[in-house]
């Protein structure tokens, strides 16, 4: 199996994720890019006010998904370093879940791997969120959005 | 060997982790079969599920041995 740059950062963190910092830890005197994608918690959803999100993950194999996808990042695109972090546990309306951040020497490579790399999470990381709405509503994975009216499966806040 | 249940899985099998025997070769659908006897309401998530061998995505029909991690997981929903 191919082995990732020791400069790459794959983790599940349950603290808030430093942005900042994942973007300059990728930083390179030889690249001439960094592109990042930051995902985070919309107050909204289904057409329902949101409260909180609770994220919890199959956290072996996400890790082991989560580099995966790095070393596919690797093999299919030239970039430097990629440092990809998800958030786990209870995520107020605005904080960040995941992010992203890929160098390169050239913009378009970093880029592409940024996309592919958020696109490919989402596919293939075990991880879950369960929505709570401001109406006490509660959806979860296999759930169907819970629709406007009451439905027997939307819980009553408690 | 492990079960382990995800999500929702998890609150409908009543624990997120289970140690399970299962005859030579039993497959990850017949290990299902089995929660799906115990816990009737899995039934309906049938349709939805992924599982997991040893960490790896796995069919339905992939066979079994003692000592494997079985996981159920609910469509993935990171991000």
């Amino acid at each position: 199996m191919a082995t990732l740059p020791h400069d790459d950062v794959y983790q599940l963190i349950r603290e808030p994720i430093d942005v900042a910092a994942l973007a300059r830890l990728v930083r390179a005197p030889e690249d001439g890019a960094v592109v990042t994608f930051d995902g985070f918690v919309r107050n909204q959803s289904h057409n329902r006010a949101t409260l909180y999100l609770d994220y919890e993950a199959y956290e072996s194999m996400a890790l082991a998904k989560m580099r995966e996808i790095g070393i596919q990042i690797h093999g299919k695109y030239r970039v430097h370093r990629v440092a990809m972090v998800h958030r786990l546990g209870r995520l107020e309306i605005g904080e960040t879940s995941v992010f992203i951040a890929v160098s390169a020497p050239h913009r378009a490579a970093a880029f592409d791997a940024c996309r592919f790399a958020i696109d490919t999470l989402k596919r293939t990381v075990p991880i879950w969120k369960k929505e709570n709405f401001a109406d006490g509503a509660v959806c979860a994975d296999v759930e169907l959005p819970p629709a406007p009216a009451a439905t027997p499966r939307a819980k009553p806040a408690s | 060997m492990t079960v382990l249940f995800f999500g929702r899985l998890k609150d409908v099998a009543g624990h997120a982790a289970d140690s399970a025997e299962v005859a030579d070769a039993a497959t990850i659908e017949q290990l299902f079969a089995l929660y799906m006897a115990r816990y009737p309401e899995l039934a309906k998530y049938r349709s939805s599920v992924v599982a997991s061998r040893n960490q790896e995505f796995a069919a339905w029909d992939t066979p079994l041995r003692s000592g494997d991690e079985v996981a159920f997981l609910p469509p993935v929903s990171g991000g």
